[in-house]
């Protein structure tokens, strides 16, 4: 068994009985989860869950009392063409984070994690990300999504949640948001990609530590062609099966960045 | 509390205020409740407490006898662990080297000894990050990683692990139900174990704001940014409310203050406090930072209904608050709260 056929295989432990995938192994199937571990293993059985669990205005996510998670611009990246992905689309083409950074009313807004709050980076990225691939004649959108990455880079270049600036201390770039953050900008917005991906080549290994990082780095390192890419890559495949209690999406980046996931989520 | 940290007889119940007064005062400091809803909880979810015990102990570094420290705490308060299945919240909001963000995990390590020493069944120890999705890279590289496998404890990573929708029993935000990990839940005994710091946007941030590091990130975000939208402090009561901390441990040792809770300045107080009533320790601890616990507004009214916030119904051990007051440079925004401290020189 090769090494990314390891990380299959212990992705795989997080499906669940009715073809999803939970957060953790014996978890109950949840969109996010399903959605990354679908790209991951291009699972038919974990695309069937999620059309099932479309919500009605076309959005997934997870509904916790008064507050819903939005995991639609990823689910898009997921489903094959057809009308749940039109009425997917149709929703993260209508929605957007609330005024993020350019003051109340203003653009830029991004994508947010839970429908109605601030845009924040991942999300934002996800949501350029699915346009481009997905429909990418929503230039309005996907200009926007741009913008509110621009305005949430961190001095120097590269990403951490959101937060450039705190009251007046500039905040630094973390590499997982910055690795999926330049899957969005790469091939369109150079300026920006170069000085994140400077800063993901001179950083990732300095929180190595963290798989979730190192996996999402190797993913972005070897869409950008970058010369640490194999490096990466060979740390995700020795870490796989000797890190403890690693959850789906870390294991769904592991397999991406090894397999042939990565091409669903590679815009440039 | 022998397992069981739905038990709400720890706590002292004021009954000697009035809903009205009550509301006034709330909504004076900024806290507007609901104008048809003066008493926004379930009183039979939250009933009348007993005393609730507070111990303030002196640990000068983190390399003294922390567990005899956390020991001497629980025995002072009259805790009971024995045979619960105890879970540490400590606080691990994101790494920066160097800094006093978090609470250290050498006095994670010392409850958990300590913890286990008392006869808990088992100790674990969870926590979701608020800025940073990687949890395992704050917990490698705070050190607590290293800690746990020395005192083979269980890490629950929270943003993670099985969750699932619990309906709230007070009503400050309009969220209803909260998603909790099946961690907290299940567990008899959850110790919140905060650092004690400033917080630029609720004031201070102790053992209550800590609970909001037990909502998965994978629902809420990163940051769990749905619950500034519900309002910060109304999240605070909501979420405590839910969480229901059974055994407060502060770590005061090295604290923070100015701008927290990230950049701020490590200040060094040299304090644990321990106390079976969350709201009184976070009274009781920002006595000690200068504040009149009165001018927290989520303090203050937890101070209703969650646990007992009037430091005069609050029994000491230990260290006199008064005698260990350590002023703290307030947090931005909250340039007046030192000014009318309870003691606060």
């Amino acid at each position: 068994m090769v090494a990314s056929e390891i990380v299959d295989a212990l992705l795989a432990r997080s499906r669940a009985g009715d073809g999803g995938f939970g957060s953790v192994p014996d978890a109950e199937s949840e969109p996010e989860s399903t959605a990354l571990a679908a790209i991951a293993l291009a699972d038919d059985n974990a695309v069937d869950w999620l059309l099932r669990a479309q919500r009605a205005d076309g959005s997934f996510g997870i509904d916790a009392g008064g507050v819903a998670s939005d995991d639609t611009a990823l689910t898009c990246l997921a489903l094959p063409d057809g009308p749940a992905l039109e009425h997917a689309l149709d929703h993260v083409e209508s929605t957007s984070g609330a005024n993020a950074v350019g003051g109340p009313g203003a653009p830029p807004y991004g994508w947010s994690w839970t429908i109605g709050a601030h845009g924040w980076t991942e999300p934002t990225a996800w949501g350029v990300l699915a346009l481009r691939q997905r429909r990418p004649t929503a230039t309005s959108r996907i200009d926007d999504g741009l913008a509110a990455l621009r305005a949430r880079a961190c001095v120097g270049g590269g990403w951490n949640y959101g937060t450039p600036e705190s009251f007046d201390v500039e905040q630094p770039p973390f590499v997982q948001t910055t690795a999926i953050a330049l899957l969005a900008t790469m091939g369109i917005d150079d300026p920006l990609t170069a000085s994140g991906h400077r800063m993901l080549h001179d950083r990732w290994r300095d929180e190595d530590a963290g798989f979730l990082s190192l996996a999402t780095a190797a993913a972005a390192l070897r869409v950008l062609a970058d010369p640490d890419a194999d490096e990466a890559a060979a740390l995700v495949e020795q870490r796989a099966s000797a890190t403890p209690e690693l959850g789906t999406i870390a294991l769904a980046w592991a397999s991406i960045a090894l397999g042939e996931g990565l091409r669903a989520l590679d815009a440039s | 509390m022998n397992a069981d940290r739905h038990r709400i007889s720890r706590r002292t119940f004021v009954r000697g205020v009035g809903a009205a007064a009550a509301v006034g005062a709330a909504t004076a400091v900024g806290l507007k409740l609901r104008g048809s809803e003066p008493q926004p909880w379930d009183p039979a979810a939250f009933p009348p407490p007993d005393e609730s015990h507070v111990a303030v102990l002196r640990a000068s570094s983190y390399d003294g006898d922390l567990v005899g420290v956390v020991l001497d705490g629980l025995r002072a308060i009259g805790a009971d662990v024995a045979g619960a299945r105890v879970l540490l919240k400590p606080n691990l909001v994101e790494y920066d080297r160097g800094s006093a963000i978090n609470t250290d995990p050498r006095l994670v390590h010392a409850a958990v000894t300590a913890m286990r020493s008392m006869g808990a069944a088992s100790v674990a120890v969870g926590e979701a990050p608020g800025h940073r999705r990687d949890t395992r890279f704050v917990v490698e590289a705070s050190g607590l990683a290293d800690t746990l496998q020395d005192a083979k404890a269980e890490f629950v990573d929270l943003n993670i692990s099985p969750a699932a929708p619990v309906p709230l029993h007070s009503r400050y935000t309009a969220m209803g139900a909260l998603w909790l990990p099946t961690a907290i839940t299940e567990a008899d005994v959850v110790v919140s174990m905060p650092k004690m710091k400033t917080h630029h946007w609720a004031g201070i941030t102790l053992s209550l704001k800590n609970c909001f590091g037990c909502l998965p990130g994978r629902v809420y975000g990163w940051p769990k940014n749905a619950l500034h939208w519900q309002g910060i402090e109304r999240s605070i009561l909501d979420i405590a409310g839910a969480v229901r901390p059974s055994l407060a441990i502060v770590d005061g040792i090295v604290a923070m203050e100015g701008n927290g809770p990230i950049d701020g300045t490590p200040k060094d107080v040299g304090l644990v406090i321990i106390g079976d009533d969350p709201v009184a320790v976070d009274a009781t601890t920002s006595h000690i930072m200068g504040f009149d616990p009165d001018e927290i507004t989520y303090l203050k009214e937890a101070g209703r209904f969650l646990g007992t916030s009037d430091l005069s119904r609050i029994q000491v051990r230990g260290e006199d608050p008064d005698a260990v007051v350590t002023p703290f440079a307030p947090a931005p925004g909250f340039d007046g709260l030192g000014a009318t401290a309870v003691g606060g020189q």
